[in-house]
């Protein structure tokens, strides 16, 4: 148990050390975010029915972005053959990973939320959508850390996004549904919280299991 | 109504053509992987009185390749 | 259970005898009896023929990425890189019958429903259906053949994919049908005439036989890749480098 903790502990360091690449994430995302307005000239229309949209793209692109490199430094540095050698369960190094990742987009997430909110003139710092970017995000970093131990092979920066994107279709659909739900108030019909909340326990179940089988060596 | 027998000839004709690009692919990489592994197995054969007799001074390294001759 | 693969390996050792004649007796009597034996479909006329391999396409391309789900489970388990190829050769099928389903399903749809392409559920969980898999097929592709690591990726996300399909299926289902919008895929309508499900199993036997050999004849292929690797690298180490 100590192990894990120390892993946990390690990643979060890690997190804050590495916070330049984190910050570059955050830019994009922000440009995204602007380059959405441009685009669809947001500033005059009713953004509301566009606003899901905009929101999960820019999410899902700086997650793809941020979480790429997670393991790839301590796998050059040989951190990670002696992480796999230690005494500490090969799902702990998975988590604290995840957990790193996940406050890192989280982070963004919420600069996102705020810079929306000042942009399109819409309070999207409402408790319900709130839950809606977690529990998403908690599904997408399971699987985009899972997917980010993709090794070292040509055009690995494309291949990631054109790997993570199409198993996320569930979850995007789900978050986008429910975060628009969440803005206007009225029911869509269909549980989407309840699929976007089921999606995201069983992508990060599925991935601390699988986890170990990827990395063994 | 006239204008479905064209529709029907292309259902098809994707279905077909799409097979034959794929089988004349298939038997492309077929043979030029048999030629090649042809060639490296004669290349191997040729190489190997050198192989040994480098292989009586050098590690164990090389010895343990020996072995694999048949497969 | 020995004596199950035993059997198995017996009759695959009869591949290249039994297989090759079987498929062409299955397309020929595809063709013939889509083309001849089925009768002419009253409200859409000579086209919905297409539906002869469209179905068949389809089921089978599941068929094929079943395949690869188990075989990937396989090489997790077994650590065997035989299972690789198996599962590469299945994806690649997969995918092609999947494309196949498309592409009959888009030239179907152009004189029934007037456009190539729309965005109803099931054509959209296709099309998702093509991209995981094809990104499947680019990441093996890009990868060493040989690398044992490279294949337990894929084989972890051949995994995932596989148990996403009904995940996709259900939320594009719910996506497309809460927005109005007219249905031009139904249910399966009116049942069909009996000779009419009797062409459509000769399709199914006959497809389904086709992807057999195709998958058999891309493993072998890919195993002989596999063994040129092997070689290389044989020949480079006596070379001294």
């Amino acid at each position: 148990m100590t192990a894990t903790w120390a892993i946990l502990e390690k990643d979060l360091r890690l997190l804050w050390r590495q916070r330049t690449g984190w910050v570059s994430a955050g830019a994009f995302a922000a440009m995204t975010v602007i380059t959405f307005s441009f685009a669809f000239d947001l500033a005059t229309a009713d953004v509301r029915p566009l606003l899901p949209g905009v929101l999960w793209v820019t999410f899902l692109f700086a997650g793809v972005i941020a979480s790429s490199h997670s393991f790839s430094e301590e796998q050059e540095q040989g951190t990670f053959d002696a992480l796999l050698l230690a005494p500490a369960p090969r799902s702990a190094l998975y988590a604290g990973k995840a957990l790193a990742n996940l406050v890192g987009l989280l982070a963004i997430e919420a600069f996102v939320l705020v810079l929306g909110s000042v942009l399109f003139n819409v309070p999207l710092l409402v408790p319900r959508l709130l839950l809606v970017t977690v529990v998403g995000t908690v599904g997408y970093v399971g699987l985009a850390t899972l997917l980010s131990t993709l090794g070292a092979v040509r055009s690995r920066a494309v291949l990631l996004p054109v790997l993570t994107l199409p198993l996320l279709v569930p979850l995007l659909i789900a978050a986008v549904r429910a975060t628009g739900e969440a803005l206007s108030g009225a029911p869509d019909g269909a549980p989407w919280l309840l699929l976007l909340a089921v999606f995201s326990f069983w992508s990060a179940v599925g991935a601390a299991l699988l986890f170990p089988l990827v990395v063994e060596q | 109504m006239e204008g479905q027998l064209e529709y029907l000839f292309a259902g098809f004709a994707v279905f077909w053509a799409g097979l034959l690009v794929y089988l004349v692919w298939l038997q492309a990489r077929l043979r030029a992987l048999q030629a090649e592994v042809r060639r490296l197995e004669e290349r191997l054969a040729e190489e190997v009185p050198v192989a040994e007799a480098t292989a009586a001074t050098r590690s164990a390294s090389a010895a343990r390749v020996a072995p694999e001759g048949g497969a | 259970m020995s004596w199950l693969v035993g059997q198995a390996s017996r009759i695959y050792a009869f591949r290249w005898v039994t297989l090759p004649p079987l498929v062409g007796v299955g397309m020929f009597a595809l063709i013939a009896a889509s083309l001849v034996v089925a009768p002419r479909e009253s409200v859409e006329g000579e086209v919905q023929r297409v539906f002869y391999i469209h179905f068949p396409s389809a089921l089978t391309a599941y068929g094929a990425l079943f395949v690869v789900f188990v075989s990937s489970i396989a090489l997790l388990w077994t650590k065997d890189m035989r299972w690789d190829a198996i599962a590469r050769a299945a994806a690649g099928v997969g995918v092609l019958f999947t494309a196949f389903t498309l592409g009959t399903g888009a030239i179907w749809g152009r004189p029934t429903w007037g456009v190539y392409w729309t965005w109803d559920a099931r054509l959209t969980s296709t099309l998702i259906l093509l991209l995981l898999y094809g990104g499947y097929l680019l990441a093996r592709n890009l990868a060493d053949p040989t690398d044992e690591q490279a294949a337990r990726y894929g084989a972890v996300f051949a995994i995932f994919a596989f148990a996403d399909i009904p995940v996709i299926n259900m939320s594009v289902r719910w996506w497309r049908t809460l927005h109005p919008q007219p249905m031009v895929v139904g249910s399966d309508g009116p049942a069909m005439p009996l000779e009419m499900v009797a062409v459509m199993m000769i399709g199914l036997v006959g497809v389904g036989l086709l992807a057999t050999w195709l998958i058999v004849l891309r493993s072998e292929t890919e195993l002989l890749g596999v063994r040129t690797q092997a070689l290389r690298a044989r020949l480079d180490r006596r070379m001294g480098v």
